[in-house]
């Protein structure tokens, strides 16, 4: 089996000499997402960050499941991997153990990881995976039409709640925090440079990290919900974010719409695969292993 | 590193069939297992767990039967020999990943040691029910490659020619036994390890600007990109093009989805494994494999010593099933008897490739107990009496 | 009084009027120390002495000046405009500013060259934008005030190894005009500075007196000051906008802090003021679509003669 990937350090490439194009497999644009989706913004940040930490495209493993934040991964010029509903996290802990040498990202959606995938999240949490989740949420499923998610605010418009939704929503941070994530962030995608900042410390962070993303659907959601165009929307952001500089872990309730940004918690544990690999070399001593 | 631990293994042992199963595993160079626990596999977990770290690889357990099945996927995809093992209420969950593996042609195996159901059934009894399941369980179209290991000696060798097909083909491969040969504990000869042959998946090696990752050799089969070698390519499980990137334009979806479709009916000959016993003269042939298949050697030894001219056809690939064997000995004999733990699922197979002239008759239990060999004796009789 | 007054140990006896003494400059370059120190010399010579400032902006580099009127009998605390004897620039800009304070013909110009551009001033938001800067160059000033001195005391301060010793600099050539004992200043002096700078104050002290002993040259001076504050490139930026990969949501156009984008017939995204834009990338970065990418370069820029910059002076 392959080495664990050395450490990276935080930024190792001049962001001035990042071309978005040369991560992009330009065959495939103009890419599919609808005008003004936030999910174009997070793309972009992610590619920004993963240029800035000089990561290799060919050691770059990016793995997504369904949804229209899966379909990300076949726009970036790197190893990607587009997988099943909910399941990214699955074989992307699968893919990383078989090989550590990669640097695994994950791109998912709020009803990919909080719903059919909530029970990979906290697992993979648990095990401190060295692997990077970036969870989009734009709290509907877009790809299936604008049904209800576990993030849809309150009182909100879906296809499936035409009558305004009443179940409350997930904090996929605080969830994240209590399964025992290393790394815990939230960014807007309006904050485009705190956003990739954020990121690339999730890359960079050893173990593992969940980034959540709010990102805008203005097709479907924002307009079932009149929520404005896609400027108006972004711009909003403005107004629901309370950044926090301290690192603290979340403490307090919740609301969606009013979301804590930033790095919420930073913390270290033993990342697995090394903590396993030095464990049996300890206990079956060298003769018995390689 | 491996031919150490092997040889460290003494050659003849006595080994339960799951056990079997993991160090079959270990040989092929299965590098990475994940699993659940599920009654009657787990033994296979177990043994991976002890086995995995001592070959510098890796054992997970889970979260569930779905995220083993997806981290066997990803390790292949990143170039490691994978395994999972499970039983029917996993099997089940595990199908749409299979799929997967089928679609994007993702080598794995998937041990399913199958027990009473459906549902939770009963899991600590032995049958035959998944026969149509590992055939069709997952959605769509697609082709499949079973194994039905009839003694722990063959789960031992069939684990191996499973990741050997898998290999080859680029296909999930399941290998399908039953509770009872499972928790059999028999006498086991481990072969020399250099004796033991091994396929490797072929590697893309050419350059990487006009790389496409699905478009196949003459054999039809494509040679995988290793993540790092440079192709940086997309996996999917949409229907893809060559080049990886869906599609869904008619002609093209017909193209790619025939090719795969047709890369396992091509190497048919190469897959296809079956052991006849008394079939030269046969008249009352009988077709079975796994368990059921020991008690109808027997039954048809003692049909013999009786002056019944039975015979038996014993499927080892229980897909693509071995079609033109049998329809070469019915040909000649009069009756098909197709016993088998439960309700009547091979027996479907065998009729669809029978003539209507030829009668084919089943010997069918699903309570739990494997089919005595007096119970298939006395059809035979029967029938012979006809 | 003049400037080679420095040395003489005459107290003035009667002065019929105060000493009038402006000293200005921006936040935190020492405008109060400089005067605290003139201050407690006046006193020590049994001298009245009226002091008054405005502050408050230290912290945010805004304007400070400070009036110091000393004399037998002093009543106004203010300098009435064009009666100062000397002002006392920390900063180029600053000084120019309060050069119509200085009594005509008489008075002392004394102003380091350093030159701190204040963002405000910038005509736009460009890098190395236009700005409404003072742009006389030092000869022009050194020429139209028969006693001025206008030495680069920041870059001097550097050399002695610490820029904020500039202003002792330029209290040494205070001292060359002044009718105080120069020993009285040296007594002085470390009363004000931090303990641990007295030393390099004392020989910046030392440095200023030194300067005005030797002869400076216009152009010199000139050519430090053009190098100092002029850019030698400005920054060229093109925005590339990729159309068909344009969704038309719009989001670049309202996010333009420039307003210099906007959609066209055909709801593609066009620059419609070039001039406008800075090339501060906040449509690129918050385009869904990477549809824009903004290219920046550096051009280098042409320059005259005499240094001066085509660029600034336009």
């Amino acid at each position: 089996m392959s080495e664990m990937a050395a450490p990276l350090t935080p930024a190792q490439k001049s962001t001035d000499q990042f071309e978005i194009r040369d991560y992009l497999r330009l065959d495939l644009f103009p890419h599919f997402l609808c005008p003004g989706c936030g999910h174009g913004i997070a793309l972009r940040a992610l590619l920004w960050a993963i240029h800035d930490l000089d990561i290799e495209k060919d050691q770059l493993a990016v793995v997504s499941g369904i949804g229209c934040s899966g379909r990300l991964s076949a726009y970036i010029d790197a190893n990607t991997f587009h997988t099943t509903h909910g399941r990214p996290l699955a074989f992307a802990t699968g893919l990383k153990l078989a090989r550590p040498d990669l640097h695994v990202i994950v791109i998912t959606g709020d009803g990919d990881c909080l719903a059919i995938g909530g029970n990979h999240l906290i697992h993979a949490a648990r095990r401190n995976l060295d692997i990077t989740c970036i969870m989009l949420n734009n709290e509907v499923y877009g790809m299936t039409g604008g049904q209800v998610s576990p993030t849809t605010s309150l009182d909100r418009f879906t296809t499936t709640t035409p009558l305004g939704n009443q179940e409350p929503g997930f904090d996929a941070c605080a969830l994240a925090t209590g399964a025992g994530a290393t790394f815990v962030g939230r960014e807007v995608t309006l904050q485009t440079t705190a956003l990739k900042i954020l990121m690339q410390e999730g890359i960079v962070h050893r173990g593992f990290s969940f980034v959540e993303v709010i990102s805008d659907c203005t097709e479907i959601y924002g307009r079932k919900n009149d929520l404005g165009s896609s400027p108006e929307m972004v711009l909003s952001q403005k107004r629901s974010v309370l950044p926090k500089f301290d690192g603290s872990a979340v403490d307090k309730p919740f609301r969606a719409g009013n979301w804590d940004t930033g790095v919420l918690l930073r913390k270290e544990r033993p990342e697995y695969y090394e903590a396993y690999r030095a464990h049996c070399h300890r206990v079956l001593g060298d003769g018995k292993s390689k | 590193m491996m031919s150490q631990i092997q040889s460290n293994i003494p050659q003849r042992q006595s080994l339960q069939g799951n056990q079997a199963c993991a160090l079959g595993a270990i040989a092929a160079g299965c590098r990475l297992f994940a699993g659940y626990p599920i009654t009657p596999s787990s033994e296979i977990a177990e043994r991976m767990s002890k086995e995995l770290p001592r070959v510098d690889g890796v054992f997970v357990q889970m979260e569930d039967e779905i995220a083993s099945m997806a981290a066997v996927l990803g390790a292949s995809m990143g170039g490691v020999k994978s395994m999972t093992a499970t039983s029917g209420p996993g099997f089940s969950l595990k199908q749409e990943h299979i799929g997967y593996g089928i679609q994007a042609e993702v080598p794995c195996v998937v041990i399913n040691v199958m027990r009473g159901g459906p549902s939770t059934g009963m899991p600590t009894r032995p049958a035959q029910g998944d026969v149509m399941q590992s055939r069709w369980g997952t959605h769509g179209d697609h082709p499949a490659i079973v194994l039905t290991p009839s003694s722990v000696q063959e789960i031992y060798t069939q684990t191996i020619t499973a990741f050997n097909f898998s290999e080859i083909y680029r296909i999930p491969v399941v290998v399908l036994y039953d509770e009872a040969i499972g928790h059999l504990v028999d006498t086991v000869d481990l072969p020399n390890p250099e004796s033991i042959k091994i396929n490797n998946r072929k590697w893309a090696d050419g350059p990487a600007e006009d790389y496409e990752p699905y478009a196949p050799d003459a054999d039809g089969i494509p040679p995988m990109p290793l993540p790092g070698d440079g192709y940086r390519t997309h996996t999917t499980g949409l229907t893809h093009l060559e080049s990886g990137f869906p599609t869904q334009v008619p002609e093209e979806v017909t193209r790619v989805t025939s090719r795969l479709l047709n890369k396992i009916e091509l190497h048919r000959d190469a897959i296809e494994q079956y052991e006849l016993s008394c079939c030269d003269d046969a008249d009352i042939l009988v077709v079975a494999f796994g368990i059921t298949a020991r008690a109808s050697e027997r039954a048809v030894n003692n049909a013999r010593a009786g002056g019944i001219k039975a015979g038996l056809l014993r499927l080892v690939t229980l897909w693509p099933f071995p079609e033109r064997i049998l329809q070469q000995l019915v040909e000649r004999a009069s009756h098909v008897l197709v016993p088998e733990m439960n309700a009547g699922q091979l027996i479907l197979e065998v009729e669809r490739l029978c003539p209507d002239s030829t009668p084919v008759s089943g010997v069918n239990k699903f309570d739990g107990d494997p089919i005595h060999p007096d119970e298939i004796l006395a059809k035979i009789e029967e029938l012979a009496d006809e | 009084m003049n400037s080679t007054a420095g040395t003489s140990a005459v107290r003035p006896a009667v002065m019929a009027a105060p000493t009038n003494v402006l000293i200005v400059g921006v936040g935190g370059q020492g405008v109060i120390m400089v005067s605290k120190i003139l201050a407690r010399l006046s006193q020590l010579q049994g001298l009245q002495v009226k002091q008054s400032e405005v502050h408050g902006m230290a912290k945010r580099g805004g304007s400070v000046f400070s009036h110091i009127r000393f004399g037998n009998e002093v009543w106004s605390p203010t300098i009435p405009m064009g009666e100062a004897d000397v002002v006392l620039g920390l900063e180029w800009a600053e000084g120019l500013r309060w050069l119509r304070y200085l009594k005509p013909g008489v008075g002392t110009f004394i102003s380091d060259t350093k030159r701190i551009v204040p963002p405000f001033s910038c005509r736009d938001r460009q890098h190395d934008a236009r700005h409404g800067y003072a742009n006389h160059s030092v000869a022009e000033i050194v020429n139209q005030v028969p006693s001025a001195f206008a030495p680069d005391a920041t870059g001097m301060a550097t050399q002695l190894g610490n820029e904020r010793v500039a202003n002792t600099i330029l209290l040494g050539i205070l001292s060359t005009v002044m009718d105080f004992p120069v020993e009285s200043w040296r007594e002085v002096l470390p009363e004000f500075v931090p303990p641990k700078t007295v030393e390099t104050n004392l020989k910046a002290f030392e440095a200023g007196r030194e300067w005005t002993t030797k002869p400076h040259a216009p152009d010199l001076n000139e050519t430090s000051v053009v190098q100092h504050a002029m850019p030698t490139s400005r920054r060229e930026v093109n925005l590339e906008i990729t159309e068909a990969w344009c969704k038309s949501c719009d989001i670049c156009v309202k996010m333009c802090p420039e307003r210099c984008l906007a959609l066209d017939d055909h709801q593609i995204v066009e620059l419609v003021k070039p001039e406008a834009c800075t090339g501060c990338r906040v449509c690129e970065w918050l385009c869904p679509d990477f549809a824009i990418a903004v290219h920046v370069s550096s051009v280098p820029i042409v320059a005259n003669q005499a240094g001066v910059s085509t660029e600034v002076s336009a």
